[in-house]
């Protein structure tokens, strides 16, 4: 057996080698250019102005004092700011996380938010000058959260385009002949990704030609959408960012910030450093919204599941309806034949939320597998035996078969791996001497995403090829296995092979979201090494018979650029050169395809303190083809990690009164340390899905989906107290 | 990746030093065309001139007061390789070793780094190339994945198996506890820390 817990593990069946990642020797040595390390020449300093009212209208400002400071270039509030056009809300079918300038009037619509840019010969000086600008504010009182008085509800499927409530059975009879019943609501908080590296812009105009460095989850995207803002031929922006310093999806959309400070440059005529501190960051880019869920769960005395009914209430700005829908993963998780679900959207004063790692299914998921979790305890069946039981190999809502979908066989190799047998079902029955001891499951889940992407490789005489596509690396591993896709496809060494990747002066690829790179970037990487190999009448030769079979055809390389869009789908690639989201006007019928997993905890709780502890994680996973056990294990490492920070640590607290983030800081905003971490187990389930692209199902976001239900029933196994609110601490603990 | 700033800077400054004026009208001597630094003449006029002793080097670099190492080593020397993720000391990416200790330059003023004896993960590895087996350790057990922490990682690892608290998995974790790594690599790095540990102290 595998030992599943070593940093490298060994490749097991439908997986690739365990290769070192490519950029390893840049990323040890300091030698990465991450966005804020790109040189620029006679630089400008930028540092914002950030709104402290929550709503309202700026009356005045006074920069009087401010401009005074010797070394101050400008500065700039709605009253002077190069004027810049709507690129429009993404899932409206544009380019922007937000529709709202937030510099196009004296309207204050969030705390945080920008409303000035000081310009400055140093860092140093646009900071002081920045602290010297005095505002007055018309100050009104805002709507800060999900139960706030003021906000406003609508339905998702009135307002979200292409958003349809899943419905399936009759739930209504379903429930009422029910044998066994449960009714609960859980919550879950607003969340930061705060990726260490800061939402960065430096630009610079070279004539009428505008560079960008920014760190970019899409650089088409953000090419495309600044061309928009600043209404010019995107021909004429470069994007360039080879590695993101950590993004979780909030640097996935472009926000209103890279718009701003490139019209600035335009304007003073010198490029543009801003980097925004970490606390303007959880204003600048978006956020995991707050949620509540309202779930009833019916089965039959033999525990299969009958009926389920599952609402869930999202918060967003009063921009953009901005939605996640997880009902989506939840009505089809299980074999229940009744179904009736709802998303509701409530208009706040906050600024518009976005993705954050599995953006639907982390909140959705932990109602679901909570729920799961009471209800198999009502029938009186073990956790694992109840998902048994209720486990499907079709949608209950469409009746569409999923290509492939082993839960069971992630269950089975979790739960023995875990040793879930060593486990007495009563509550509060284990103790490792003043710790109560918990152990607890959930399933996790994530669809197979896919969309269009282009990319370009070439072969040269000698055996070394290089492949080009602006895919991106947010620390997946997508440079390597970019790599190892042509090093697969041209039977050469790694070593060979040169990555090029996250810069718009390369073919497009998909945007760095919904674990799709793989299949996607992947899919255009293979189609573009067919066509080489098919140059050489489909036999590709090697060592001194390659280079004769160049000079037979009379050529110094070989390239070829091929483009790739899902199946069944029309217009991807060509939506892929505007920069927008592609399946944006809902023209795709995509597969049908889920990667699962099943992930096991125990959890110490002291018996007087209520101290919280989680020695040990296990997680199996079948996700297809596994490209790269050594980057894919980092990945599900990361992302059960993630698990327990959002179970255990993880809340943005928001003051009601003034509709700001409370703890704004990353000392504050609590994420695990090293020694919050112990034991982390991650085992590969083989699986093989010929019918989705690549045989790969995207590992970034399956593993942080159902770490908060196994924590929370982990916890409810130790102390029999069921905390239906994330996350999960000491306080909810006493009572 | 170093753009020569630090000589350039020099030679600019001597230049602009007569030009002072200049600073209070940037914007006119733009649109005249002019290319001249006008940071520089900024910092002649109010800046401090210090030298710094980095990785075995000496640099002369004139500094508002108030920058901070981390900014200096990035915006004024060319030293990216330690990183900004806080800017107030919480996560520990700015991490360098300033005479042998790690150390937070984003909470170290550059013009008390004087004197000091400042590496940077830039001045590990030998000048053959060879990594130092820390920086080797990390690429060999995965220990980081987007690497934006990676820089202060290291720099941290290597003082905490000099300072002796790297004797086992608990007190590498403990030890490491101010070095976030929001990708949550921990397991890995602290795998790394155990390899090189043993490797550092046969070498």
């Amino acid at each position: 057996m595998a030992d599943y817990s070593a940093p490298v593990p060994v490749p097991g069946k439908n997986m690739g080698k365990a290769d070192a990642r490519i950029e390893g020797r840049e990323k040890v040595t300091g030698a990465t250019v991450y966005a804020s390390d790109a040189p620029v020449a006679n630089p400008t300093f930028a540092y914002l102005i950030t709104a402290s009212v929550g709503r309202g209208k700026i009356r005045k400002f006074d920069l009087a004092e401010a401009k005074a400071l010797p070394g101050v270039v400008a500065i700039f509030t709605h009253e002077n700011v190069p004027k810049r056009a709507d690129a429009e809300f993404f899932s409206d079918g544009g380019w922007v996380n937000t529709s709202f300038d937030p510099m196009e009037s004296a309207e204050v619509r969030f705390a945080g938010q920008i409303i000035g840019v000081v310009i400055a010969e140093t860092y140093e000086i646009a900071r002081d000058a920045a602290h010297r600008v005095v505002v007055d504010y018309a100050p009104a009182e805002p709507s800060a959260s999900l139960l706030s008085h003021g906000t406003e509800t609508v339905d998702a499927a009135k307002v979200a385009k292409g958003w349809k409530d899943k419905e399936a059975g009759n739930f209504d009879k379903a429930w009422a002949a029910a044998a066994v019943k449960l009714e609960a609501g859980y919550a879950t908080p607003t969340q930061h990704h705060n990726p260490i590296e800061l939402f960065t812009t430096t630009v610079a105009w070279h004539g009428d030609e505008l560079t960008i460095y920014e760190p970019s989850q899409f650089v088409w995207g953000l090419k495309n959408g600044v061309a928009k803002q600043l209404g010019i031929d995107p021909e004429k922006v470069m994007v360039v960012n080879p590695f993101v310093g950590g993004a979780f999806g909030s640097k996935g959309i472009m926000t209103q910030r890279t718009g701003i400070i490139a019209a600035i440059a335009r304007e003073i005529r010198r490029p543009v450093k801003l980097v925004p501190t970490r606390t303007q960051g959880f204003y600048v880019s978006t956020y995991r919204a707050e949620t509540r869920h309202a779930i009833k769960l019916g089965a039959d005395k033999s525990g299969r599941l009958t009926a389920l009914s599952h609402d869930g209430w999202e918060l967003t700005s009063r921009s953009d309806d901005y939605k996640v829908g997880g009902t989506e993963a939840t009505t089809q998780m299980y074999a229940i034949p009744n179904v009736t679900s709802k998303v509701h959207i409530v208009r706040a004063d906050r600024q518009t939320p976005g993705f954050m790692r599995s953006p639907p299914e982390v909140p959705y998921m932990f109602a679901l597998e909570c729920a799961i979790d009471e209800m198999a305890e009502k029938c009186g069946i073990d956790p694992v035996e109840f998902r048994r039981i209720n486990d499907t190999m079709k949608s209950p809502v469409s009746g569409e078969k999923f290509t492939s979908r082993h839960l069971v066989e992630c269950f089975d190799a979790a739960s023995t791996a875990f040793g879930w047998s060593k486990r007495n079902p009563k509550v509060g029955s284990m103790r490792d001497g003043d710790w109560l001891v918990g152990y607890g499951c959930a399933a996790t889940c994530y669809p197979a995403n896919t969309m269009a992407a282009t990319a370009r490789v070439r072969l040269s005489p000698d055996g070394s090829a290089r492949v080009q596509i602006a895919a991106h690396d947010v620390g997946t591993g997508a440079t390597t296995v970019m790599g190892q896709i042509v090093a697969e496809a041209f039977d050469i060494p790694l070593s060979k092979v040169t990555v090029e990747m996250g810069d718009t002066r390369l073919p497009p690829g998909p945007v760095a979201g919904g674990s799709q790179t793989t299949a996607s970037g992947g899919s255009a990487v293979k189609a573009a090494c067919d066509k080489v190999i098919a140059r050489f009448g489909n036999r590709l030769p090697s060592g001194p018979a390659l280079e004769a079979a160049f000079k037979k055809m009379n050529t110094g390389v070989v390239e070829e650029y091929a483009e790739w869009a899902p199946p069944k789908s029309t217009g991807g690639v060509a939506k892929l050169y505007t920069g927008r989201m592609s399946g944006a006007e809902g023209e795709e019928k995509p597969l049908l395809a889920y990667a699962y997993g099943a992930e096991f905890v125990e959890v110490h709780i002291h018996s007087r303190t209520k101290e919280i502890r989680v020695p040990r994680i296990t997680g199996a996973f079948a996700g297809g083809r596994i490209m790269n056990p050594r980057t894919a294990r980092s990945q599900l490492m990361g992302g059960l990690i993630w698990g327990i920070s959002s179970a255990l640590h993880e809340a943005t607290e928001i003051d009601e009164k003034r509709a700001r983030y409370v703890n704004d800081n990353i000392a504050e905003y609590l994420i695990p340390v090293n020694a919050d971490i112990r034991s982390v187990e991650v085992i590969l389930v083989p699986e093989v899905d010929d019918q989705i692209p690549m045989g790969a199902k995207g590992l970034g976001e399956l593993g942080n989906v159902g770490t908060n239900a196994a924590v929370a029933n982990a916890v409810y196994h130790a102390t029999g107290q069921r905390i239906r609110e994330l996350p999960i601490t000491i306080d909810k603990l006493i009572v | 990746m170093i753009d020569g700033n630090e000589t350039g800077f020099s030679r600019r400054t001597f230049l602009a030093s007569g030009t002072v004026a200049t600073a209070a009208v940037p914007l006119a001597a733009q649109a005249k065309g002019r290319t001249m630094d006008q940071a520089a003449a900024v910092r002649a006029e109010t800046g401090v001139p210090i030298t710094l002793r980095i990785n075995g080097g000496n640099h002369r670099v004139t500094v508002d007061p108030r920058t901070t190492l981390l900014d200096t080593l990035r915006e004024r020397l060319g030293l990216t390789g330690a990183k900004k993720g806080c800017d107030q000391g919480q996560c520990g990416a700015c991490t360098v070793h300033v005479d042998g200790r790690a150390t937070l330059s984003c909470l170290t003023l550059a013009v008390a780094a004087q004197g000091r004896d400042i590496t940077t993960i830039e001045g590990l590895a030998a000048a053959d190339g060879t990594l130092h087996p820390m920086q080797a350790a990390f690429v060999d057990n995965d220990a980081f994945q987007c690497g934006y922490c990676t820089p202060g990682q290291i720099m941290s690892a290597i003082a905490i198996v000099h300072d002796g608290h790297a004797n086992d998995a608990n007190t590498i974790r403990e030890a490491m506890s101010g070095n976030l790594c929001r990708c949550a690599a921990y397991p890995n790095i602290v795998a790394a820390i155990e390899q090189a540990a043993v490797q550092m102290k046969r070498g």
